[in-house]
């Protein structure tokens, strides 16, 4: 080897080297703001409002007994019915449409897709107003089952967009072979297609669950207090009592910590859920 | 669905082959199809034209009489051409807007550009980078009501320590938006950042090697080579935040209220006030309808250009 190509070579790791070094610089300049909401999480109102801040301090988990023994267990347990009922029912509607649109040209689609598109991109404002006029006269005003519903509103969308484009990627030669082989239409719908799909229906089901557990605008304007979901809570504790930031804090951490769990389970679709499948991440 | 059941039982093998099977799958099909079709027209489409019926009424919920009242249907859109806070409303989200798809596009393109580098390292770092963009609206909001306000934020510190004299910036006018399109960038950048970087690992190897051939430095295969191939993802990409600008909400509902005054209230934040603090749910019908109309022109350039209804068989 010449001495030039080592040169070359040398120059090269060291310039990787610099590029790591940044990368890892910059990546903690990024996560520092959700690190620090984290850190205040686990300190004592005292530590909060030290000065100089601390970086070093005797974590407590004060907070979280705090947030444990008020009403923030039921917010978060509402969030979580919430989230969960609305989006098996969404998959249970919108599946076997979306298998249906894979399989079947149909002349309006183009419609059918800026429907879908608008309703998930609509400001939640437009679903909300009329949603609280109706629900003020069928009392579903502060209730679970109000919030579902309005929920259904993008998770459905989210439903038919993702699970066509998985079913898409579905060989059509295994139906066609179960077919011969004497499967109904039905039989070869749920016995061949929807097992091969559970990859994509647990991705699109944690999409819904992620969407409909972020939820914030609905909530505030359709619960009072019985259905009160944890977004919510957590910005009440800035109203009343006045601030306490360790329970906001500790609130915030709470809410977050299931969407990162799944976030990270689902990382491979999740700009692909995003963007309505636009771009396959 | 009990009939889609039935129908599918219904297949014999002489059918299977022929004609009365073609006709038979699509059938099916759309038995399959109308009850997601159904479930998605009531619970979107219905509300949507109660929302446009409701802009057409004087509907104030402290005055139920003014429900159905159609005397004068075009009274809130006449409105919205002389009310001056909508207007300076739509001119706070046009700025904030601009500022955040261009940052965000920005700091996205440059980070793409950092972590497609082949290396096991920052594949695994990728999911880091989806922290801010996967937390819940509402924790992004607080992370930076702790960072913007001065007694506990560990920036406040930081600046006296320098010896800056930093006001509180969400509270100061000429700030308070600076410091929520900073928040939202921070949010956002890493969505366009993963679009750019699906789009740069497909792009084709020859492209790269022509240009290395010929002898571009980094600089000129950025201009010259990268970003023509990108263009039509960071228009896509744009668009998507563009329409997500729209519904900012929760970074302004914590951080700022609106204030101080209106500086940060844009359209979607002044047509919550108008309804739900105000009452007006009639005007705010109205200029939500405006935001609606908007939101489905964008979606439909978006799908213009990614093609979406064209790709059936």
């Amino acid at each position: 080897m010449s001495s030039r190509a080592i040169d070359y070579a040398r120059r090269a790791r060291r310039t990787r080297l610099l590029l790591h070094a940044l990368v890892i610089v910059l990546v903690l300049i990024i996560m520092f703001p959700f690190l620090w909401m984290l850190a205040m999480s686990f300190k004592t109102d005292a530590d909060i409002f030290a000065w100089p801040p601390k970086v070093l301090f005797a974590p407590t988990t004060a907070n979280y007994v705090a947030l444990w023994d008020g009403n923030f267990p039921r917010s978060f347990a509402n969030s979580a019915i919430a989230s969960i009922v609305s989006t098996l029912l969404a998959m249970l509607a919108g599946v076997p449409g979306a298998y249906a649109l894979s399989r079947t040209a149909m002349r309006s689609e183009k419609s059918l897709s800026l429907l879908i598109l608008s309703s998930r991109m609509a400001p939640p404002i437009a679903f909300t107003i009329p949603y609280f006029l109706v629900y003020r006269h069928l009392q579903l005003l502060d209730t679970l089952t109000g919030l579902i519903i309005i929920y259904l509103t993008f998770n459905i969308s989210l439903v038919v967009w993702l699970m066509r484009s998985f079913f898409d990627a579905t060989p059509r030669s295994l139906e066609e072979a179960a077919w011969i082989d004497g499967a109904s239409l039905w039989q070869s719908f749920v016995k061949i297609i929807l097992p091969l799909s559970g990859p994509g229906l647990a991705a699109t089901a944690i999409l819904c669950f992620l969407y409909s557990w972020n939820d914030f605008f609905f909530a505030l304007i359709l619960t009072r207090t019985e259905a009160m979901t944890a977004p919510v809570a957590v910005v009440n504790f800035m109203n009343y009592e006045g601030w306490e930031w360790g329970k906001i804090a500790a609130g915030g951490t709470m809410v977050m910590l299931p969407v990162l769990i799944f976030s990270i389970l689902v990382r491979k679709f999740l700009i692909q859920g995003m963007t309505a499948g636009a771009i396959k991440g | 669905m009990r009939t889609a059941i039935a129908m599918g039982r219904e297949v014999t093998g002489a059918a299977r082959d022929g004609v009365g099977f073609a006709d038979l799958r699509r059938r099916f099909y759309w038995h399959l199809l109308w009850p997601t079709l159904a479930v998605l027209m009531v619970v979107t489409l219905a509300p949507t034209l109660y929302l446009v019926v409701t802009s057409l009424t004087p509907l104030n919920l402290t005055l139920p009489q003014t429900a159905w009242d159609f005397s004068r249907p075009l009274v809130n859109y006449r409105l919205l051409l002389e009310d001056g806070r909508l207007h300076d409303s739509l001119w706070t989200q046009a700025k904030l807007s601009f500022w955040t798809v261009g940052l965000q596009l920005a700091l996205g393109f440059l980070f793409a550009l950092l972590l497609n580098l082949r290396s096991s390292l920052l594949r695994a770092l990728r999911t880091v980078f989806l922290i801010p963009m996967v937390l819940p609206p509402i924790v992004v909001a607080i992370i930076w009501k702790v960072l913007y306000t001065p007694d506990i934020s560990p920036f406040y510190w930081l600046f006296a320590e320098l010896g800056w004299d930093v006001p509180s910036l969400i509270t100061h006018a000429d700030w308070a938006l600076t410091a929520i399109i900073v928040a939202d960038t921070w949010e956002w950048f890493p969505f366009t950042m993963l679009m750019i970087l699906a789009a740069l690992q497909m792009m084709p190897e020859e492209h790269i090697d022509a240009a290395r051939i010929d002898g571009a430095n980094v600089v000129q295969m950025t201009l010259y080579v990268t970003l023509p191939y990108l263009k039509g993802v960071l228009l896509v990409a744009g668009l998507f935040r563009l329409i997500d600008s729209i519904k900012a909400f929760p970074l302004i509902f914590i951080l700022t209220d609106g204030g101080p005054g209106t500086v940060t209230e844009v359209t979607n934040y002044y047509s919550y006030i108008q309804a739900f603090n105000f009452s007006y749910l009639g005007y705010s019908s109205a200029i939500t309808v405006v935001l609606v109309a908007i939101t489905v022109l964008l979606s439909w350039l978006v799908i213009r250009m990614v093609g979406w209804g064209q790709n059936v068989e």
